[in-house]
């Protein structure tokens, strides 16, 4: 009988408690490939969702970030304007690959949500828009009749929840006014879905805002003159620049301090698994403290021993790992459905993206964990002498 | 500040959550289901489309009731209708659904919340995208639904008329919103029938296509 199926059969003669410490490994696993594997996703579906933006500088008024919040929450103004010079300067610059204005304006709808109120969200956009956003396409329908059209094209979500195909109309209240739906585009899987995009001019003038810009959207030819552009419209009063490079970093700054906490707790589960393996071969080396002096006095050398203990962890680990890795697989799922509810915002896509890397990673982890786990019972086995082990079994 | 500048651009540019999916949830179930049921104590949620309980079969008995085709682009075969079970500890007893239905300015949802055979005991408009909102939400037309089961619906082919339930428009130009809350509620109930009740209205709607030959 060679040693690896000697320590396998010693496993098994206690399934209870070695399934146990084997669902421990899993878990411990599970929620490290869960959580790396969510910070993997959380990072991509970041960069995907600010890609899909589809300008690298946004420009927007100086104002109180609270404030402006406060009154998009609320319906009605948002952001502090820019004049429509602001855009008319900016456009001159050379720099510049593709540039376009937007206005964008939230009604407050008193009769969404029960009657509780709720927001219709409005953006008034050039054609430039679509330059800059190619993957926006038609799913029906087209671009507006004239600059002062008053017709609407949805967004895929905005036209399903208010149910609307080209040709219906829209009801805006607050303004009493009726739209005419023109054009709904494809999901694209961001912000834009949930949008009712009007001409900007119509925008200006159903909500009152004539010559008003509350962003530019800015794509440069040479990525290299970011800084030096930004640096530039810094020195213009009145206007504030945001990198979308700038954004990503901060989230990634803000999400960093979570990060720690649950890389914590993903610590703390493997540490609390070592020692649950550690414990369990423990406990069966002491309870085969005669067995393991026997096979000494019948002629296993200490190395012998040693393996036996070594292999009986490294197993555990290793049926731990796989069982993890299909648990993380089974309950991604789960999790990110339970990421979505909490945490405000979350980016598109897959959350929770776990790669064969990541997989292989995890899994020769849990085997190291093993490795390590297993060498203080299978030292102590190993330095038991025959007779006094025999003796002190009794 | 710079950070939170950053920060809330960001977000007041992610609003992606302002749009709920297709299906029509409540926006509160726990709130909702207690309002409606003072007496329950929990409900169980279930998700069923057409598709995995009968595919283009189903719903073509489902139009046969309603009396017209469902919408090709919003009432699809893979629309996931959500029905709460209401509980009073361990018994059912009764039932809360909403469907969403094409209104004449905008998406409506409707919410039916019923007793064990399907009758109404409450209807509201969850949502409503009308300038006549005010007049629909009122207490005083969606209290005449109350009391109303299939069976009084079957014999309403929209949109010929409201003959079968003598329900007035309260509204002064808003027809077509009125007669897309009767479908509305109509198809609320079929579905109830179809995907709860088990179908206790096959009958029913024999004789009723037999009294509408007739006339």
């Amino acid at each position: 009988m060679n040693l690896v199926s000697l320590s396998y059969k010693n496993l098994i003669r206690k399934k209870i408690r070695t399934g146990l410490t084997v669902g421990g490994v899993a878990i411990a696993v599970s929620v490290l490939v869960s959580l790396m594997g969510f910070d993997k996703g959380y990072q991509r579906g970041l960069k995907s969702d600010i890609d899909k933006m589809g300008y690298q500088l946004l420009v927007t008024a100086k104002g109180c970030p609270y404030e402006a919040a406060t009154l998009m929450l609320q319906g009605g103004g948002g952001l502090r304007y820019m004049e429509q010079e602001v855009y008319s300067k900016i456009i001159q610059d050379s720099r510049i690959d593709k540039v376009t204005p937007q206005l964008v304006h939230t009604v407050a709808d008193p009769d969404k949500n029960d009657g509780q109120g709720g927001m219709m969200l409005f953006m008034g956009i050039h054609p430039s828009l679509l330059e800059l956003k190619p993957w926006m396409e038609y799913k029906m329908g087209g671009w507006f009749s004239s600059e002062t059209a008053l017709e609407v094209i949805m967004g895929y979500e905005a036209a399903e929840l208010e149910q609307r195909v080209v040709g219906d109309q829209i009801y805006v209240p607050g303004i009493d006014q009726v739209l005419t739906v023109v054009g709904i585009f494809k999901r694209t899987g961001t912000q834009d879905d949930g949008i009712i995009f009007v001409p900007i001019q119509t925008a200006r003038d159903l909500f009152k805002l004539d010559n008003k810009l509350t962003g530019i959207g800015i794509k440069l030819k040479q990525i290299d003159d970011l800084v030096d552009f930004q640096e530039d419209l810094y020195n213009e009063p009145g206007i504030q620049v945001i990198s979308m490079a700038q954004v990503q970093g901060t989230i990634y700054n803000l999400i960093s301090s979570a990060r720690v906490m649950t890389n914590s707790i993903a610590l703390i589960a493997v540490v609390i698994a070592v020692i649950g393996v550690i414990n369990t071969i423990l406990m069966s080396v002491f309870e085969r403290t005669k067995e393991i002096g026997v096979m000494r006095a019948l002629g296993a050398s200490r190395l012998d021993i040693f393996k036996i203990i070594w292999f009986e962890t490294v197993m555990i680990c290793f049926i731990g790992g796989i069982f993890g890795n299909i648990l993380a697989f089974l309950g991604g799922h789960l999790v990110e459905q339970l990421v979505r509810g909490v945490i405000p915002y979350v980016p598109s896509g897959q959350l929770i993206y776990i790669t064969a890397p990541l997989v292989f990673s995890s899994f020769l982890g849990a085997v190291a964990m093993g490795l390590m786990a297993g060498i203080y019972p299978a030292i102590w086995a190993s330095s038991l002498r025959p007779v006094e082990a025999v003796r002190g079994s009794e | 500040m710079r950070t939170l500048i950053l920060l809330l651009t960001f977000v007041l540019l992610s609003v992606n959550n302002a749009f709920a999916a297709v299906g029509c949830d409540l926006s509160d179930p726990d709130r909702d289901v207690k309002r409606l049921f003072p007496e329950s104590t929990g409900y169980k949620t279930e998700y069923v489309t057409i598709e995995e309980r009968g595919g283009q079969e189903l719903a073509g008995q489902i139009e046969a009731k309603l009396g017209e085709a469902l919408d090709s682009f919003y009432e699809t075969l893979d629309v996931p209708y959500a029905f709460y079970r209401v509980l009073k500890g361990k018994e059912v007893v009764g039932y809360v659904h909403g469907v969403n239905q094409k209104g004449q300015y905008g998406g409506m949802q409707l919410i039916l919340a019923t007793d064990l055979h399907g009758k109404i005991l409450e209807f509201y408009y969850q949502k409503i995208s009308s300038p006549e909102a005010k007049q629909f939400r009122d207490k005083n037309f969606t209290r005449n639904f109350t009391g109303l089961t299939l069976e009084d619906f079957l014999a309403l082919t929209i949109p010929k008329g409201s003959q079968g339930v003598e329900i007035q428009d309260p509204s002064e130009n808003s027809q077509k919103d009125f007669l897309a809350t009767l479908r509305g509620v109509k198809k609320n109930l079929i579905l109830l029938d179809e995907f709860v009740l088990g179908n206790n209205s096959s009958s029913v709607l024999q004789e009723g296509g037999n009294n509408n030959a007739d006339n």
